[in-house]
């Protein structure tokens, strides 16, 4: 595959060109790939319909396990979240060449994960029309949101998250929006001209995006450690043993980063193949996502093991118990399931010739998807189901509404992505096109 | 309308050299115009009030600090109950909403005044130099107010790398 440093041959303008593939080209692939999406979410939300018509009845939901596979589904999605609009801010800061192909897809990935993820505790509440009780709006019976509630921080951290995240994402489009709106024909035309709302690339709308775009890296950074935190804080701020725990907003974070990294090789594995994008989407950027991904397994594997280790080394209590029964009990081989897809899986890593294969790096994204999954459903589950009263003691079993659920999130995901290749530019023309021409002016000093 | 000269490159290199020999000739106020933010751009001394972008972000982000306190403190001494052992004016459960509002209005604030300022900005180039940029072509513009024929001459032998001068 092509070295990053080695500058792309053909002229700038190809550049527009080939870029704009995912909108000007749709593939058997992605008429395949959609319709799986569109069918999964059709299913999801036949599903739904079932728990508004049946209610919560209709899910393995029971005293004491009342968080199950949607909680899941939401805290692995905010996960997902994370890690795209931090890679694309950091990798921003830190001038990476990297961030021209990559960063596109994963601030998208980051909107639509995080537009996915807010479904999911509207849809556990049940009664989801009641879902705006939790906003802070004068009303008759006089009530406002707890303000020392870790669910509604989570409220104000999601929503925060998603406006500036989108704003971050809607902003670094605008030239290339700009750049389509000049290229397109007919009906889409205006519609690009309006979404590009008048950027020309005058030399003071450079000025000015080159000012503003640190100030919104600078803001999504802190937010998007703050919202993964905040999501913890739903769990550590009780008392249940192994959710007690103030490892907990590391720990998240650090879980967070490491699905969204899975995630983002996941799509853009798929983009590259999909659209002969091997010139810019290199092998080098799968080896850098490869060795995050690897140093992001090392710290969970760490957590993983100072989380037994304290628990242990307390003695005699509910946690070492409850940690115990983790590792040997009803969910044990989902547990080591975990430890097999987070912990050894990407210790393939260390090898270059697999950082740099694709097929191999997309088997460890998806064994990493897998196993985030299935972490945050042992850690949700195996608390509620084995705490401090022994006579409650119980264990969960999703129903296949509730997997159908999960499934339509997945789909769902999936088709706001591929929609959103084919209707905003899945790079930024504007970076490739300034990175395309540094290079080759720094093969010409040479 | 300002007497000016409009020049397109094709290569951003090629825009960037005509601007420093512009700047030898003592031609200052030319603008770019291009498809993105090649090092031309720098070239013409950085105009537009970028600078209060931060300001924006800072007074903004302030706003949104004193606006999440006063949500929090006025409506749970509304409601004035004991919640988990917490009083109603409980600052550390309040500080999560207060930074999340911060950076909420910070960011919001300063993609509206990125947007206004650009669209205020970009007037100052005349409108059919912003048309002609496509991914390969890049604008320059030189005013030729108050310009003598041999300093036109000189502008016209600066950009003569242009691939197309409009006049």
């Amino acid at each position: 595959m092509t070295p990053i440093s080695q500058p792309v041959s053909q002229p700038i303008s190809q550049i527009e060109t080939d870029t704009l593939q995912t909108i000007s080209r749709t593939t058997w692939r992605y008429w395949l790939g959609l319709a799986i999406a569109v069918g999964l979410t059709a299913i999801g939300g036949w599903c739904w319909s079932q728990m508004l018509r049946h209610g919560l009845g209709v899910s393995g939901l029971n005293a004491p396990v009342m968080w199950g596979v949607m909680i899941t589904t939401f805290v692995f999605f905010i996960g997902v979240s994370h890690s795209g609009t931090l890679v694309s801010a950091i990798l921003f800061f830190t001038r990476s060449p990297l961030r021209a192909a990559i960063g596109r897809s994963a601030e998208g990935m980051t909107v639509i994960a995080i537009l996915t993820a807010g479904l999911y505790p509207i849809i556990h509440i049940g009664r989801s029309w009641m879902f705006f009780f939790v906003l802070p709006y004068p009303n008759q019976r006089g009530l406002w949101p707890n303000f020392r509630s870790p669910l509604t921080w989570d409220v104000f951290a999601i929503c925060s998250y998603v406006t500036v995240s989108a704003l971050f994402l809607y902003m670094g489009m605008l030239p290339d929006l700009a750049l389509l709106a000049r290229r397109v024909t007919g009906w889409r035309k205006p519609v690009y001209r309006i979404l590009s709302l008048g950027f020309a690339g005058t030399d003071g709308e450079w000025c000015l995006f080159e000012k503003a775009y640190p100030i919104f890296a600078g803001i999504v950074i802190p937010l998007a450690v703050s919202v993964h935190s905040v999501v913890s804080w739903d769990f550590a701020m009780t008392v249940m043993p192994g959710w007690h725990s103030a490892i907990f907003p590391p720990y998240f974070v650090a879980g967070a980063i490491f699905s969204g990294l899975a995630m983002a090789i996941l799509l853009l594995g798929g983009l590259r193949r999909g659209y002969h994008l091997e010139r810019y989407i290199k092998a080098d950027h799968f080896d850098l996502l490869a060795k995050l991904l690897l140093a992001m397994s090392i710290v969970m594997t760490f957590v993983y093991a100072t989380e037994f280790y304290v628990a242990f080394y307390r003695g005699g209590s509910t946690e070492a118990e409850l940690f115990r029964w983790r590792a040997t009990g009803s969910y044990a081989p989902l547990f080591w399931l975990v430890v097999a897809c987070n912990t050894v899986a990407p210790l393939a890593c260390f090898w270059k010739r697999v950082r740099r294969s694709l097929p191999a790096m997309i088997v460890i994204a998806v064994l990493v998807t897998v196993g985030m999954w299935f972490e945050r459903f042992v850690f949700i589950v195996t608390t509620l189901a084995h705490s401090f009263d022994p006579a409650a003691w119980r264990t969960y079993k999703p129903t296949l509404i509730e997997l159908g659920v999960c499934l339509g999130g997945f789909g769902w995901f999936l088709m706001l992505f591929l929609l959103f290749i084919k209707v905003f530019p899945a790079m930024s023309i504007a970076e490739t096109m300034q990175g395309q021409h540094a290079a080759t002016r720094e093969g010409a000093d040479e | 309308m300002s007497d000016e000269l409009i020049a397109v490159f094709a290569d951003p290199d090629a825009a960037s050299h005509a601007l420093t020999a512009l700047a030898g000739e003592g031609v200052t106020r030319t603008r770019i115009a291009s498809p993105a933010p090649f090092p031309a751009v720098e070239e013409t001394g950085r105009p537009g009030p970028w600078r209060v972008l931060g300001w924006v972000a800072l007074v903004a982000g302030l706003t949104g600090l004193a606006c999440a306190m006063a949500l929090e403190v006025v409506t749970s001494k509304s409601m004035g109950q004991i919640v988990g052992g917490k009083p109603p004016v409980s600052w550390t459960a309040f500080g999560v909403v207060m930074f999340e509002m911060t950076m909420l209005f910070a960011g919001i604030a300063t993609f509206i005044a990125t947007i206004v300022l650009a669209a205020i900005t970009r007037r100052q180039v005349a409108r059919r130099a912003r048309d002609a940029v496509t991914s390969e072509r890049i604008v320059v513009t030189i005013p030729l107010d108050g310009t003598n024929a041999d300093h036109r001459e000189a502008i016209t032998r600066c950009v003569s790398a242009a691939v197309e001068v409009l006049p």
